[in-house]
């Protein structure tokens, strides 16, 4: 438990978020303020908040983890597995989303598919985002409840709380902009980590001296790129075909709370930036998360739980004041995984399913007004299924390996939506529907066509690439698109030249 | 510029100020948290760490500020 300043700093900090989220609710006065920031968000704060809602807590110390326990390769997921795709998404698809004046991914796959493709889309987002409220609430709840001794239903309600609050009143600027702040905070306290633990092991030579004389298991713990029949789950087979080519792309391009936040540009010029300045703060992010794992096997090589790594980093080796301010960046990495759900699937319910199915044609404060029910809805709806996540531990397990099997067709529809005229209405919708059942069917028989234990990088290739074969079949079999519908939602050259002049 | 993009920049720069000033705070926080550190290498870098806080903090809260000033100046002409 923290104690003294390390304490008063965790209250402060949350405090403190509780007032700055408020703040922004004069910002907030129709239903594009509330989902899009009024369009006026500058890139740096974007690509600031793309990083930090993508690392959030559990991936800080699930990567720290990992790095403790196979080594440097799980830097791939910050380095290829984010960089290329952040790239692809900056100058082919953003474009694309923010000239449309989209606010959903859905939104897009309805303009060049149909209703139906838009319908599953955003249903699964929902569900997804939904199922892991409760998770990260559970989350949140418990680090309270170790760090500051706080029963786990006051921390689930004190979270929620500050939380919802925040996010009710200020929207989505409210949850870009408490992200800066938990990036600058976390990436000044990494980087003391960082150097204070290089001091702890005597320099980088030193630590790969002593963690290669460890044992047979950490002699590939300096190896990047692991062979094919590695044990680690990140064999380079599917490092490169899951990961760069489909998850990243996927999780960049397809992910609505990730493509929403560049939506909240000013111009498209800063939505582009946004995605490039994210980029380049993401190389960054395996020296802070990574290094501390490692180092972490000379200064603690009997952690049982790899996952305690970067907490027992932080505690030995940090100083009174740092240790609570990186203790408080954590919980605001949870609180902000938990707003940038409520705010992605408020915009999801209301933009996708409310505005076309329920209520067509209401005014723009009826809408605001939906966006802030879903909100205070969801709020409830996590509150009350978190204590699930505590009789189910491998819960927010199973929620990411269902959305990984998801995004493999949702890509394929995306890239051949965007690249290829010929595409059809019933080929996206057939790719969609099969693509998600051959993930399924993949995962249920996976131990009769996989050899490593976690196959879900070959699960997420494989079903994109059916997804993919399927919507070129299908829409050679049936009727095309006219020119004119597809004005601006495929790619032409002539958007190149139009950025010339922007 | 129009009355819009004049409205935007003085709302980017409020929204500026109020991220400087928590970061300041914590800035200041953690350089005082210097009192409760055992060896030179911890007040060294609760020190840098306050400093850079500070420092970003405190640049935010010039700049917010300078633009609110200028933009309010223009709007009244």
């Amino acid at each position: 438990m923290l104690a003294g300043i390390d304490y008063f700093i965790v209250i402060a900090y949350i405090l403190g978020m509780l007032l700055l989220g408020l703040y922004f609710k004069k910002f907030v006065n129709s239903s594009e303020d509330y989902f899009l920031g009024g369009k006026s968000l500058p890139f740096w704060a974007i690509g600031m908040s793309i990083v930090v809602s993508d690392i959030g807590a559990l991936d800080f110390v699930g990567v720290s983890g990992q790095a403790y326990r196979y080594g440097v390769s799980v830097g791939n997921f910050d380095w290829v597995g984010s960089v290329p795709a952040m790239i692809l998404a900056a100058f082919i698809f953003i474009p694309y989303f923010w000239r449309g004046g989209m606010y959903t991914i859905p939104e897009y796959l309805g303009r060049r598919y149909n209703k139906s493709v838009r319908t599953i889309a955003s249903v699964t987002w929902i569900l997804f985002f939904a199922l892991d409220l409760g998770v990260l609430f559970w989350a949140s709840a418990v680090l309270l409840n170790v760090l500051m001794g706080w029963p786990i239903w006051i921390s689930i309600l004190s979270t929620a709380g500050v939380v919802g609050l925040y996010t009710y009143f200020g929207g989505i600027t409210a949850v870009i902009m408490t992200d800066v702040v938990q990036m600058i905070i976390m990436f000044t306290g990494g980087f003391a980590l960082v150097y204070l633990s290089l001091d702890a092991v005597g320099g980088w030579e030193n630590m790969v001296e002593k963690i290669s004389t460890m044992g047979p298991e950490y002699r590939s713990h300096f190896d990047i790129i692991q062979p094919s029949d590695t044990k680690s789950p990140f064999p380079w087979t599917g490092i490169l075909f899951g990961l760069t080519f489909v998850m990243a792309n996927a999780y960049m391009i397809g992910n609505q709370s990730i493509v929403q936040r560049c939506l909240t540009a000013k111009n498209e010029w800063h939505a582009k930036a946004s995605m490039i300045f994210g980029s380049a703060l993401k190389m960054f992010v395996p020296i802070l998360v990574l290094f501390p794992g490692l180092m972490a096997v000379v200064v603690h090589p009997e952690l049982a739980d790899g996952d305690q790594a970067l907490p027992m980093m932080i505690k030995s080796i940090l100083p009174p004041g740092l240790v609570g301010l990186m203790f408080a960046a954590f919980f605001a990495g949870l609180m902000s995984s938990v707003d940038s759900l409520l705010n992605s699937t408020a915009t999801l319910f209301t933009k996708d399913i409310y505005e076309p199915y329920i209520k067509q044609d209401a005014t723009d404060k009826h809408y605001l007004k939906v966006g802030q029910i879903t909100t205070l809805v969801l709020l409830v709806i996590g509150v009350i299924t978190s204590p699930i996540s505590s009789d189910f531990p491998g819960i927010y397990v199973a929620i990411q390996t269902f959305m990984s099997y998801f995004q493999g067709p949702l890509f394929a529809i995306l890239l051949l939506g965007i690249f290829w005229k010929r595409t059809t209405q019933w080929g996206g919708l057939s790719a969609l529907v099969i693509g998600i059942g051959f993930a399924i069917f993949l995962n249920v028989f996976k131990d009769q066509f996989f050899t490593i234990e976690d196959p879900f990088l070959y699960i997420s290739w494989w079903s994109f690439l059916l997804a993919f074969i399927i919507n070129i079949a299908v829409s050679f079999m049936t009727k095309k698109h006219s020119e004119e519908s597809l004005k601006g939602l495929v790619f032409s050259s002539k958007i190149l030249t139009q950025n010339k002049s922007l | 510029m129009n009355e819009v993009e004049i409205g935007a920049k003085i709302k980017n720069a409020q929204i500026n100020n109020a991220l400087g000033v928590f970061i300041i705070t914590f800035g200041i926080i953690v350089i005082f948290a210097m009192v409760y550190t055992e060896t030179f290498v911890q007040q060294m870098t609760d020190l840098v760490a306050g400093m850079v806080l500070v420092i970003i903090g405190g640049g935010m809260i010039w700049k917010s500020r300078r633009t609110i000033k200028k933009f309010k100046k223009t709007n009244e002409k």
